[in-house]
């Protein structure tokens, strides 16, 4: 991979925080990625780790009793323009949004307004960015083609008149009506029956190759990130606290918290497994523990983790702040050898 | 009805007295002086007002309430950090009996809390209590003027009585030369309790047969329903002007009774709505498989959640009580005796006081009162949700 | 292997709902058995009936026809006492940590009210020790900490443990878990399961989870049997093993293809069995015969569309399977694309 050559979107120390009757809620924390042209990034972790805040923050929707405290999120547009995202103005965020940056959000499938026809909802999106009704209906009919959709009986349609399946695949493809560079996606598959989550991923693999967009992927699902994912990004209490190549990650993770999120997830592969959860539960953010915010709950935690903010380890694409990298690739090592 | 006749009379204060003792002496007895000393007052306060009516209760309250500040969780075994092994559950009667009425304190004080949460709504219960404190002791402070007074002529050639607010008459005098303030603290009481009756009786039957109906469902739910689809297909305000015609009120109880008659089906829908959707919840199918019983299913489990809600609706079935009474007086129909806000303000338009700018205090002061009223009751449902909802009491 | 008795049976069991005047057939002659401190999966897909078939099992809905015996005896012949024991002997968790605990009560009168109702504990002191030893039971300690709180302050996991706690103050022999996992964090959801594991060992449990989640569905019930549901029938029953490691029905194939995995070379080696139709029949109008048929890739014209199978044997499986071509001792051949 080149770097910085093909960055589309660059998030350089983004923090977000939430006003709280008892405090401040830090729920993004000092995060930085480079998303690549093309590249799939899965942001990974449990409810409360901050996954849902960085993608509002990243489409600067964040409710009024939240702000963005610091950060660059610089955006690069096929042109090779840079576009500060935190310093656009309403006006002009909102046709950054969708025409560059797209959305899908958690459970959309359900949300679609039941009076209007798709063909609506696909005129509507076009009209906001000045694209003619005929391009708009050209455009989207050969998305749900692409989306393995019947494009006229779904154009026509009503949302109640597709099942669950069928609506998130149209989301899916009005996301991409505008030929945004990135999409990011909050959970898109949960909630949906195994059938539909595999149509759903397969018609997602297949776009992705066609229209070479980057994905930003938000869920709690390891298996589906282990299945799309370029690039896996383990959030814990508002901080990447892992992220590398998905293969490095899976199989040499280097955090112990991925670690335990792997060693909770069942494989259907293997025979009889050992698996273990995690104990205690999500930290509260107003305030956090001193050192590794992870410790409380770790294995390995020694004194130091409880003292010392544990430095971020570089090691190519495959960064990690963990004490005890090198015990978690060991005793990884163990179980995949097993 | 007990304790009527001694409200705020010096039995009342009596009564009051007596039933302070017994929360000073838990106060005392416990060392939290402070808290027994403001439970004396209350009950002092609401036994003068209401004599046995809010004595009695007021003792169980603040007694409760001291408990809870004597009786502190931490020393609850039930509470305690220890192991299974360590912890020692034996009490006796005594200990129970604190314990429990230490738990209801501390409930009370999380509605207090609540209450006093919410700008809004404090400011209703302000509201609310500030009438009540006048129309229960306004007279001891002032006298109803009830015969004209002649003898306050500006001078002998003035053929009017009117008079805007001066530092003798805060509020102006009437037709008659009356003061309007007599009539304003004097005219609530019968007005306040007729329709505070009617919402009780409204409510109480929404939620019976509401209840019932959602619950039984099938032929008994037609019939409820059909009954009150009957009832609200008529205009509510039109019949109640005939049947005020008609009908001759021998007493307040009657018009509330009428006026409950005609306004519990709309919130008996509400209510049977609510049981409905309540009744559909996985808490409601677990007591079902724990075989906890149709008794404690209503009792328990879908009435406690209802409560804010009942509250809530019998707070709007005073306030639209209230305007049908008021609006029923205006027009005539119904024979009440002044003192009375209505009847002020059916006064005000018969004796020409909209087109006289020195009479405006007679239509001006009734109608503010009963707005004022109204808005303060209004303002006071928003408090009610955080009283009584767990959910929303910050735990103590 | 001695056939033991059942704790549970359902016979022939039907059930459909009414919804205006369409009826939705959505259980279709379900057989099953479990025996006492076994483990059983329902699985299958949203529509399919596992719910419904939970709350047969746990008595919360009738069947249209059929049988539910307990112990070997119908249901309906129990009286009195008897009747109220039988009926408590199942109990439910449900799936939404959320609605589940009524907000109202703090968890110790949650648990107190069925430890009183039915008499469980003898006194005072007997009741507030034994909500500490159910709640110590499902691991939330110290209970000190649990016991006056109320559900909203407690988290979703926590919140899932009292509903097992508040189940197992009956004393029961079999729990329903309707998807009692599937709204907690990934990462607690293994400790709630071995949690139920232990206590099927302490209290003598059947347990019969619910869910949508092969994988979790295979952790489980490791040791015990996996039912596959499809529009109201089960269409493949048989230990884990047998039906994870070599599934026979086209679906059940299917679904274990379809499910991506927590590894990254294997789920992306994977290869997704081609159904012939990704669209799920509605109720009101299952397929004739076998109902998989217009989705199944090995469909044989002019006799899946045609008898209707019933679950039986095969030559190349341990497990039960309702698959006509199998049961009528053939092979799976995918005909045309």
């Amino acid at each position: 991979m080149t770097m910085n050559q093909d960055v589309v979107f660059s998030v350089k120390n983004l923090s977000m925080s939430y006003l709280a009757d008892r405090g401040r809620v830090r729920a993004v924390n000092n995060v930085s990625f480079d998303l690549h042209k093309g590249e799939t990034l899965a942001v990974i972790g449990e409810s409360g780790c901050g996954k849902s805040s960085l993608n509002l923050s990243l489409i600067r929707q964040i409710p009024r009793t939240a702000e963005i405290e610091s950060g660059t999120m610089d955006y690069i547009t096929r042109e090779g323009q840079h576009i500060d995202v935190l310093k656009l103005s309403p006006a002009r965020l909102r046709k950054f949004l969708w025409s560059e940056v797209a959305m899908v959000f958690q459970g959309a499938q359900n949300a679609l307004n039941p009076v209007i026809r798709i063909a609506d909802m696909v005129y509507d999106t076009g009209k906001a960015h000045g694209i003619n009704k005929a391009e708009s209906k050209k455009r989207a009919l050969r998305l749900f083609e692409q989306v393995r959709l019947d494009p006229m009986r779904v154009f026509n349609a009503y949302p109640h008149e597709l099942s669950g399946g069928m609506r998130q695949r149209v989301l899916l493809a009005l996301s991409l009506i505008l030929r945004p560079q990135v999409v990011i996606m909050d959970e898109p598959t949960t909630g949906v029956d195994i059938l539909t989550q595999r149509s759903i991923l397969e018609v997602l693999k297949e776009l992705r190759m066609q229209l070479n967009f980057s994905i930003i992927f938000i869920s709690h699902d390891l298996a589906v990130a282990a299945e799309i994912a370029d690039t896996i990004a383990t959030m814990y209490a508002g901080e990447f606290v892992e992220m590398g190549p998905v293969r490095q990650v899976f199989y040499n993770p280097r955090h112990a918290y991925t670690l335990s999120l792997l060693n909770a997830a069942p494989r259907l592969s293997v025979g009889e497994e050992e698996l273990h959860s995690i104990k205690g539960s999500p930290p509260d953010l107003i305030d956090p523990p001193s050192g590794c915010k992870f410790h409380e709950r770790c294995n390995f935690a020694t004194d130091i983790c409880q003292h010392t903010v544990p430095p971020i380890e570089r090691d190519g694409a495959h960064q990690v702040a963990c004490h005890h990298s090198d015990l978690v690739r060991k005793e990884r090592a163990e179980v995949l050898n097993k | 009805m007990i304790g009527f006749e001694t409200v705020a009379s010096p039995v009342g204060l009596i009564i009051g007295i007596v039933c302070g003792l017994i929360p000073l002496g838990v106060g005392l007895r416990y060392g939290h002086v402070k808290a027994g000393v403001w439970g004396f007052i209350a009950c002092a306060v609401s036994g003068f007002a209401c004599g046995f009516l809010g004595g009695l209760p007021m003792i169980l309250m603040a007694t409760a309430v001291v408990f809870s500040y004597a009786y502190v969780n931490k020393q609850d075994p039930f509470t305690s950090r220890q192991s299974l092994e360590e912890v020692n559950f034996e009490e006796t009667t005594a200990e129970y009996v604190i314990r429990q009425f230490a738990a209801f304190g501390r409930t009370l004080r999380a509605m207090g809390i609540g209450l006093v949460r919410n700008k809004g709504g404090f400011i209703g219960f302000l509201g609310i209590m500030f009438f009540a404190i006048m129309s229960i002791f306004g007279p001891l402070v002032v006298e109803y003027e009830g015969s004209p007074r002649m003898d306050r002529r500006e001078s002998p050639q003035s053929m009017t009585l009117f008079q805007l607010p001066s530092n003798e008459f805060p509020l102006g005098l009437d037709w008659q030369g009356r003061s309007i303030l007599s009539h304003i603290v004097y005219g609530g009481q019968t007005l306040i309790v007729t329709s505070v009756q009617a919402g009780l009786m409204a409510t109480l039957v929404a939620v019976l047969f509401g209840s019932l109906a959602a619950l039984l469902g099938g032929f008994v739910d037609q019939i409820l329903s059909a009954f009150s689809n009957f009832i609200l297909t008529i205009p509510q305000f039109p019949l109640l002007l005939v049947l005020a015609s008609i009908l001759t009120f021998t007493s307040n109880f009657m018009l509330a009774v009428l006026l409950a008659a005609l306004s519990w089906p709309t919130l008996m829908r509400a209510v049977r709505a609510q049981v409905l959707s309540l009744r559909e919840r996985d808490y409601v199918e677990a007591a079902i498989t724990l075989d906890l019983g149709l008794y404690h299913i209503i009792v328990r489990e879908v009435f406690p959640n209802m409560v804010s809600y009942i509250a809530i609706n019998f707070i709007f079935a005073i306030r639209a009580a209230m305007y049908a009474l008021v609006g029923l007086v205006i027009l005539g129909m119904v024979p009440l005796r002044e003192p009375d806000w209505g009847i002020m303000i059916w006064n005000a338009q018969s004796r020409g006081a909209f087109y006289n700018p020195n009479a405006m205090m007679m239509a001006f002061a009734p109608i503010v009162a009963i707005a004022l009223f109204q808005l303060s009751l209004i303002l006071f449902t928003r408090s009610l949700e955080e009283i009584f909802n767990p959910r929303l009491r910050r735990g103590l | 292997m001695t056939e033991q008795q059942s704790l549970i049976e359902l016979r022939h069991v039907y059930r459909s709902f009414e919804k205006g005047r369409v009826e939705f057939p959505v259980l279709q002659d379900i057989n099953l058995a479990i025996r006492p401190k076994e483990v059983l999966c329902l699985v299958g897909e949203s529509g399919c009936g596992k719910t419904t078939t939970g709350k047969i099992i746990a008595g919360l809905l009738k069947p249209s026809s059929g049988e539910l015996l307990y112990e070997g005896e119908n249901i309906e012949k129990f009286r009195g006492k008897r009747r109220a024991q039988v009926r408590r002997a199942t109990q439910l968790v449900h799936q939404d940590p959320f609605s589940s605990l009524n907000p109202s009560h703090t968890i110790g009168q949650i648990l107190g009210y069925p430890l009183k109702r039915h008499r469980m504990v003898k006194d005072r002191v007997e009741l507030r020790r034994r909500i500490w030893e159910l709640l110590t039971l499902v691991d939330l300690t110290p209970p000190g900490d649990i016991v006056n709180k109320y559900p909203h302050q407690l988290s979703g996991g926590q919140r899932q443990r009292v509903s097992i706690a508040r189940a197992l103050t009956v004393d029961p022999n079999l729990i329903v878990a309707d998807e009692a996992v599937s709204m907690v964090d990934v990462s607690i959801r293994i400790g709630i399961l071995k949690m139920l594991h232990n206590l099927r060992d302490v209290f003598d449990l059947s347990i019969v989870l619910i869910t949508h989640d092969l994988a979790l569905a295979k952790y489980f019930a490791w040791e015990g049997r996996i039912a596959v549901m499809y529009l109201g029938r089960i269409v493949e029953i048989g230990r884990t093993p047998d039906v994870i490691g070599n599934p026979a029905h086209p679906y059940t194939q299917a679904l274990l293809s379809a499910v991506p995995e927590a590894d990254p070379s294997i789920t992306r080696s994977k290869e997704p069995m081609k159904l012939r139709s990704d669209e799920i029949p509605s109720l009101t109008a299952i397929p004739s015969g076998c109902a998989f048929h217009p989705r199944c890739p090995f469909h044989q014209p002019g006799f899946c569309d045609v008898a209707s199978p019933r679950l039986g044997v095969t030559k190349q499986h341990q497990q039960n399977v309702a698959c006509l071509p199998l049961n009528s001792g053939g092979e799976l051949v995918q005909h045309d694309s």
